[in-house]
C-alpha cells in the first residue's frame, strides 16, 4: 500500500494508542494480526489518545504484536511488538471456551462475524429465516436491517466486524398505540410457539433462536410505521420517506441465501448510515436526531428502567446457585404474624431464598422478579423437592403485567401474603405506583402486603452513585403517601435507629405493613 | 449507544452573540419562553406516553373479554394464566 496517511502513532501502553492526525479516519487496532477494535482518529480520542476501551481492559496483560491499520486503505501505520501489564504470556481476546473475540461498533466484546465458521454462519442464516417465516405467519413483513441489511447490499455477505443479526419490519398501523399493539400479538405469537422473548421497548424485541447445535442465538426485531410521510423505525430512524421504498418488499442477497428487503434498501441505508453508507466504518456511531429520540421515546420506551443493571446482578452463573443462609428477617417476621398462609408472594424475590424458605413449610408460594430467571437455583431445586413453588415475570414498568400477575394472585383463596424486602428502593416513582396497583389487586379479597426498605433520613437527599446504584433508599412519607392514595390502610410503620449498636452510623431501614378495606 | 444532537448544544460564538442580543431585546420574556418551551416539551412528551398504556389497556381487554363472554370459569383461569406467562 503506497497511499499516504496522514497519521503518526508515538506508541501502545497500557492507557491506549498514542496518535496524532491530519484528518478524522478510521482505523482498526489487531492483536497478533486479528482486528480487535476499530477507532476514528480524531473523534474517539482526547489530546494524543485513543484510550483502551473498558470492555477490553481485563484482556490486557502480556505480550501481542499490535497493529494499526488505515481500515479502508490498508495501510499499516504502526506494528510493533507491545508489552501490557505484567507482560507475561500472550494477550489472548478469547471467551472462557477459548473462542475469539473483538468490540463491535458500540464498544460491546463480542464474538464479530470475521473470526466465525462456515457452520456457525449457516446455523444463523437458518435462524434468520425461520425467525423470518415466523413473523410473516404472524402478520409482518420482516427483513434484515441495519448492519445486516448493510452487509447485504454492500457486501452480499454479513460485515466481518459485526456481530448479531438484526430484522425490521415497518407496520401497516398508522398510530403508535396500534404499532404497540401489533408488537405485543408478536410477542404473544413467538412466546406460544417456544421463543423466549425479551423486549427492549413496546416495538422492539429480541427473540432468542435454538439452533441444530443446542447454542440459543437472540435475534433482534424492530418495529416501525409511516406517519406523515415519515419513517419511524426502532431504534434510531426518523426520516422523511415513501412507502414505496419499502413495499412492496424485494429481495437481497446475503451469504448465498436470498431474503426480503425493502423495495429500495439504498433509501434505508442512506437514512440509517448516511449518504456514505457504500463506504466501510467499523466505529460507525448513530447520531438520532433530538426530535426522533423524543419521539421514539415518548411512544415506545420506558419499561426497561435498570433491567440491564438488574440482568448483570444475576448472570454469570448466579441465578443458577441456590441463596445460602437462613431466611431474611422479613421473611420470619411474615411467619410470626400471620398463621395460616394460603399464597405468599415475594416481590422482587431475586434469586428467591425466602420463597423457597416458605415452599418447604407447605406454603404455596409464588416469587415474581424483573431480572429473567433470577431464581433458577432455587426453581429447580422446588421442583426436585416438588414444593408448590411457582416463579413467574414481573416487570413494574409494563402495565399488563402488573394486571395479568394482580388478576393471577386475586383469583386465589384464602389468606394471600405479598412480601417486598428492597423491592421500593429500587424502582422508581412509577415503579411504586405499579406495585400499588398490583397489591390493590392481588389483594382486593384480604390479606397483606409487607414491605421493608432503605429510608433516607430526615432533611437527607440522596445523590445515587451512578447506574449501579440501583438499590437507592426512600423517602418514607412519600412511600406510605403513595400506598394510602392508592387505597391501602397502613397498619403498622417502623423505623430502625440510623446507628447500630457500636455507634457505626447505618442506613436506616423502615417496615410497613398494609392492606386493603374490603 | 446512540448519541443524541441538539441545536442547543452548539455553544459558538455567533450563538452567545445572537442569544446576548435577544435577551438584551425581550429582557426576561426570553426565560419565560423558553421555561414554557420545556413545559410544552415535558407535556408533549406526556402525551406520547399515553400510547403505551392505552396499548396495554385494549391488548389485556382484548385477550380476557372473550373468554369472560363465555361464562366459562375454565377458559377464564387458562386465558389469565396465558396472558401472564406471554408478556
Amino acid at each position: 500500500m503506497t497511499a499516504q496517511v496522514p497519521i503518526s502513532v508515538s506508541g501502545v501502553d497500557d492507557s491506549g494508542v498514542h496518535l496524532t492526525s491530519a484528518q478524522d479516519i478510521v482505523v482498526d487496532v489487531l492483536f497478533d494480526g486479528r482486528r480487535i477494535w476499530s477507532f476514528w482518529t480524531v473523534r474517539d480520542t482526547e489530546g494524543d489518545l485513543a484510550a483502551w476501551p473498558r470492555m477490553l481492559t481485563r484482556f490486557l496483560d502480556g505480550a501481542a504484536t499490535i497493529s494499526v491499520v488505515e481500515h479502508l486503505s490498508g495501510t499499516v501505520v504502526f506494528d510493533e511488538e507491545v508489552s501490557l501489564g505484567s507482560g507475561q504470556g500472550r494477550i489472548a481476546v478469547v471467551d472462557a471456551e477459548g473462542r475469539p473475540l473483538g468490540l463491535d461498533k458500540s464498544n460491546r466484546i463480542v464474538t464479530t462475524f470475521d473470526t466465525r465458521d462456515a457452520a456457525h454462519t449457516t446455523a444463523l442464516l437458518d435462524s434468520t429465516e425461520q425467525l423470518l417465516d415466523e413473523l410473516r405467519a404472524a402478520g409482518v413483513d420482516a427483513f434484515p436491517a441495519y448492519g445486516t441489511l448493510l452487509g447485504a447490499v454492500r457486501e452480499q455477505d454479513f460485515i466481518g466486524h459485526d456481530s448479531d443479526v438484526d430484522l425490521a419490519y415497518v407496520s401497516r398501523e398508522k398510530h403508535p398505540a396500534d404499532v404497540v399493539r401489533e408488537s405485543f400479538r408478536l410477542q404473544r405469537h413467538l412466546k406460544e410457539r417456544g421463543y423466549a422473548v425479551d423486549r427492549y421497548s413496546a416495538a422492539a424485541f429480541k427473540v432468542d433462536v435454538v439452533e441444530a447445535d443446542g447454542t440459543v442465538r437472540g435475534l433482534d426485531v424492530f418495529g416501525g410505521y409511516f406517519l406523515d410521510g415519515m419513517l419511524y423505525l426502532m431504534g434510531e430512524i426518523g426520516t422523511p420517506f415513501e412507502e414505496e421504498w419499502i413495499f412492496p418488499l424485494g429481495t437481497c442477497r446475503l451469504a448465498g441465501r436470498t431474503l426480503p428487503a425493502p423495495a429500495v434498501p439504498e433509501k434505508l441505508l442512506e437514512a440509517t448510515y448516511g449518504p456514505g453508507w457504500k463506504v466501510p466504518d467499523p466505529a460507525f456511531h448513530f447520531e438520532t436526531p433530538r426530535a426522533t429520540h423524543r419521539r421514539l421515546n415518548g411512544w415506545f420506551r420506558g419499561n426497561r428502567v435498570f433491567r440491564n443493571e438488574w440482568d448483570a446482578r444475576y448472570s454469570g452463573g448466579v441465578r443458577d446457585r441456590v441463596p445460602s443462609g437462613g431466611p431474611s428477617e422479613l421473611a420470619r417476621f411474615v411467619r410470626q404474624q400471620e398463621g395460616q398462609i394460603d399464597l405468599l408472594v415475594d416481590i422482587g424475590a431475586g434469586r428467591g431464598g425466602d420463597a423457597l424458605w416458605f415452599a418447604r413449610q407447605g406454603i404455596s408460594t409464588m416469587t415474581l422478579d424483573y431480572a429473567h430467571g433470577s431464581s433458577n437455583g432455587v426453581r429447580r431445586l422446588a421442583e426436585s423437592e416438588g414444593l408448590d413453588l411457582d416463579t413467574s415475570w414481573l416487570n413494574l414498568h409494563e402495565l399488563r403485567s402488573v394486571m395479568a400477575q394482580g388478576a393471577r394472585i386475586a383469583r386465589r383463596e384464602g389468606n394471600v401474603v405479598l412480601m417486598g424486602r428492597h423491592l421500593v428502593d429500587s424502582t422508581d416513582a412509577r415503579g411504586l405506583d405499579a406495585l400499588v396497583r398490583l397489591a390493590r389487586m392481588g389483594l382486593a379479597r384480604g390479606g397483606r402486603l409487607y414491605l421493608e426498605l432503605d429510608v433516607l433520613r430526615p432533611g437527607e437527599a440522596y445523590v445515587a452513585g451512578g447506574r449501579r446504584d440501583i438499590v437507592r433508599p426512600k423517602d418514607l412519607h412519600s412511600v406510605e403517601t403513595a400506598l394510602t392514595g392508592g387505597g391501602a390502610v397502613i397498619v403498622l410503620s417502623t423505623r430502625s435507629e440510623d446507628t447500630r449498636a457500636s455507634g457505626e452510623p447505618a442506613r436506616p431501614v423502615a417496615r410497613l405493613v398494609a392492606q386493603w378495606q374490603r | 449507544m446512540a448519541a443524541v444532537t441538539g441545536d442547543s448544544s452548539k455553544g459558538s460564538l455567533r450563538n452567545r452573540v445572537v442569544e446576548r442580543v435577544a435577551r438584551t431585546v425581550a429582557g426576561d420574556r426570553l426565560d419565560k419562553l423558553q421555561k414554557r418551551l420545556e413545559d410544552l416539551e415535558a407535556e408533549v412528551q406526556e402525551n406520547r406516553q399515553l400510547n403505551i398504556r392505552l396499548a396495554e389497556v385494549t391488548d389485556l381487554v382484548e385477550q380476557l373479554l372473550l373468554p369472560m363472554a363465555a361464562r366459562d370459569e375454565e377458559k377464564i383461569a387458562a386465558a389469565i394464566e396465558k396472558y401472564s406467562r406471554t408478556v
